[in-house]
């Protein structure tokens, strides 16, 4: 590739716009992050005690705040395996010749171009415990009338089926066209030698997928963490008595809403390294079975 | 995952430099103030169209810019952060649970102080409602928008179910016997529901005369510990606990999700601010009763609570003489019977002086509109004292959002009333600790 840029100061100047916001909207406030939480900070006067890892050993310590990472961990195990499962066989569904499948493809893509907002509100209105036509349905088939106002463990299926639903149209385009990237004379070979659908689906296509269903695994469980306040503060507010109370909006109640930063700061690198393990392993253990052809 | 703070006032900064520099130079620019609002819905033309442009169109020497910054909190917040940044807002809506943060921000100038002897007539105003902003004697924000909480009714239900259509409950006794019958009867599937629940939960300590945090309610030096887990909080919880057993409450979240089952009919009554009165009635198929907020019964008198919000005004650098004069214009302006009547016709906030009602009542509002008078009339029962003040809390925005979640423990059977309120209370207190260290 060399010779091809023939003034040497240009691609720098090309990658400093990148490389910029980078720097003011990422690492900067990152340190700053780091530097703060360290500190207690008086909101009005800006003045900053230092208290070393206190915060960190408050968080620790916290009943809440373990409660909160339980929570977590249970939304985005259920969030990443439901909405990624779910995603694959649709994907199969739309990869095979039906009529109308640009239809199909599009419905399916839809979700993920609304806003949290919207898919929050949507599925508030469906299970409304009063009028939404979920509860009315729940109702006239069982006679239950199931309140996810006061129901924890309802309240977080709604909100996992909402955010797995919100995530569904982006696994479903990376899984098709993982799909249509399977050579079909593997297939037909397996189906020669006598294979099931069940069998060459397992053999030899779902190997195949594997690059893309690990770059999914990671990006869903980035997003189970990090982008599903939206829907939080939409829907629950993190009740009902903290059953949906996620590390993420824990942090926005702490930080935003009493303006205590040094202990909303901590919560951001708790959860910053958090991720990062988690990251590392998926790639240490997972990573592995990945086969890149 | 980190507050970019300062940034974005940043941005404003540089936009308005910029605004400035291409308008035309004018022989005496009108004086500018802005106003930071959280009235959003029906109530944000009320805000914008009504008020801000109503002012403008009487002041041609003044501007006043309305902006909305969200919700309560979001704008409390938003102030804050304009406050460090060093360009704030001059006046800024913060709702009560604000208070005894905006008393320590060290940010305000109180309305005592700025306004001369005799240029607004706060005594004109009604008391409960005034005195809800004084600390001390002084007055810090100027009142605008109160409210407090009252009970709906639907009287066809009530009808139905063979109850006296102009008799709402006036006890948690009468709620529980008037209740089993709606049920019974099927007029409605549950019998009571209730938006804000850690408000109903002072509310209910008001109305008993009962204090919910130390230093009487924090209006006597800072509070220092909530006392919502004494045996009256843990009455009131189990009331509704029983109520919930029972099938008679419908719990349906936390500020105005449950009106939604009130409107379908699903549930017959509804305990909720009374800034709702003018959306309730317009929205309900049916025919809507109000009455005084139901008390645990054989307790002290007390009274029930404001709430709503207030306008308090932010120093700020380079602030001029003018710039004051104008936010004291426009708290006359506020203050004026026409302006307060219409305000009160439009959302239901209380007509919060004197004349306003005499005017509203000369015009025969309230004959016409009585649901609209209620709250009006209840606010008037009961004594003066620090516990139908108003609680006072540093951080009250987060332990509002701790007693929510007890509350919804208790109410979902994962704890006893008695354990949630312990263990909301243990929280409580440690933010008040928090607070009072930092904010010394």
């Amino acid at each position: 590739m060399e010779g091809r840029f023939p003034n040497r100061v240009l691609p720098y100047v090309l990658l400093l716009p990148s490389v910029a916001v980078v720097l003011v909207f990422l690492v900067v406030p990152s340190i700053e992050a780091l530097r703060l939480s360290l500190f207690e900070v008086s909101p009005f006067t800006g003045r900053e005690t230092f208290v070393g890892l206190g915060n960190f050993r408050e968080l620790l310590g916290s009943d809440v705040y373990r409660h909160s990472l339980s929570v977590t961990l249970v939304f985005a195990t259920a969030v990443v395996a439901s909405g990624m499962s779910l995603a694959l066989g649709l994907a199969v569904l739309a990869s095979q010749p039906l009529r109308g499948l640009g239809i199909y493809r599009v419905a399916i893509l839809w979700p993920y171009a609304l806003s949290p907002a919207v898919a929050g509100t949507i599925w508030a209105l469906l299970f409304d415990p009063s009028t939404g036509p979920v509860t009315v349905l729940i109702r006239a088939l069982t006679g239950a009338s199931p309140n996810w106002m006061m129901s924890g463990g309802y309240a977080l299926s709604v909100t996992v089926v909402a955010a797995a639903w919100k995530m569904l149209g982006f696994n479903v385009v990376f899984f098709l066209a993982g799909l249509q990237a399977v050579p079909a004379e593997f297939r037909e070979a397996a189906q020669v030698d006598g294979a099931g659908a069940a069998r060459v689906f397992w053999r030899i296509t779902f190997p195949i997928l594997s690059p893309v269903t690990f770059f999914l695994f990671v990006m869903n469980s980035l997003y189970a963490f990090f982008e599903v306040f939206g829907l939080i503060d939409v829907m629950t507010q993190g009740g009902p008595g903290g059953a949906t109370d996620l590390l993420i909006y824990r942090l926005y109640q702490d930080a935003f809403v009493s303006a205590r930063w040094g202990i909303g700061s901590a919560q951001s690198i708790l959860l910053f390294v958090m991720v990062g393990v988690l990251t590392l392993l998926q790639f240490r253990f997972a990573g592995r079975r990945v086969f890149y052809g | 995952m980190s507050h970019r703070r300062g940034t974005y006032p940043g941005i404003v900064v540089a936009f308005t430099m910029l605004l400035a520099a291409v308008a035309p130079v004018s022989a005496q620019p009108p004086v500018k103030i802005t106003l930071w609002h959280a009235m959003g819905g029906a109530r944000y033309d009320a805000i914008t169209k009504d008020i801000a442009a109503g002012f403008n169109k009487a002041n041609p020497n003044y501007v006043l810019e309305p902006l909305f910054t969200g919700s309560y909190a979001e704008t409390v917040t938003k102030a804050i952060a304009a406050i460090r940044a060093g360009n704030p807002p001059h006046i800024v809506q913060v709702f009560e649970v604000g208070t005894q943060t905006m008393l320590d921000s060290g940010a305000i100038i109180p309305v005592t102080e700025m306004v001369k002897p005799g240029e607004i007539d706060f005594d004109d105003y009604i008391a409960p409602i005034l005195n809800y902003y004084k600390v001390g004697g002084k007055l810090y924000s100027m009142p605008f928008n109160s409210s407090t909480a009252i009970i709906y009714y639907n009287k066809e239900v009530f009808q139905k179910a063979g109850l006296d259509p102009g008799k709402p409950p006036a006890t948690f006794k009468d709620v529980e016997e008037m209740g089993r019958k709606i049920v019974a009867s099927g007029a409605a599937r549950a019998a009571i529901t209730f938006g804000w629940p850690s408000w109903m939960l002072e509310q209910s300590h008001a109305l008993a005369n009962r204090l919910y945090a130390d230093h009487d309610n924090g209006r006597n030096g800072r509070a220092t510990k909530v006392r919502f887990n004494e045996s009256f909080g843990v009455d009131v919880l189990s009331r509704w606990k029983r109520w919930a057993d029972e099938k008679l409450l419908a719990y349906g979240g936390r500020e105005y999700a449950p009106n939604k089952a009130f409107l379908a009919g699903e549930v017959a009554m509804l305990m909720q601010s009374t800034s709702q009165v003018t959306t309730i009635e317009k929205a309900a198929k049916f025919s809507v009763g109000t009455g005084f907020l139901p008390r645990i019964e054989g307790q002290p008198a007390g009274k029930s609570v404001i709430g709503g919000a207030s306008f308090w005004v932010l120093k700020g650098k380079g602030r001029t003489p003018q710039e004051i004069d104008a936010v004291v214009k426009f708290f006359k302006f506020v203050a004026e019977p026409q302006e307060t009547a219409k305000w009160h016709e439009e959302t239901g906030y209380f007509p919060a002086t004197k004349t306003a009602v005499a005017l509203l009542t000369k015009q025969g509002w309230f004959a016409g509109h009585p649901n609209h008078e209620t709250a009006f009339k209840q606010i008037q029962e009961g004594p003066d004292t620090p516990a139908t003040r108003g609680v006072l809390l540093g951080n009250f925005v987060q332990i509002r959002n701790i007693t929510d979640t007890a509350i919804e423990k208790a109410l979902s059977g994962k704890l006893s009333p008695k354990a949630a309120l312990d263990e909301g209370a243990a929280e409580a207190n440690k933010l008040l600790d928090e607070y009072n260290r930092i904010n010394k």
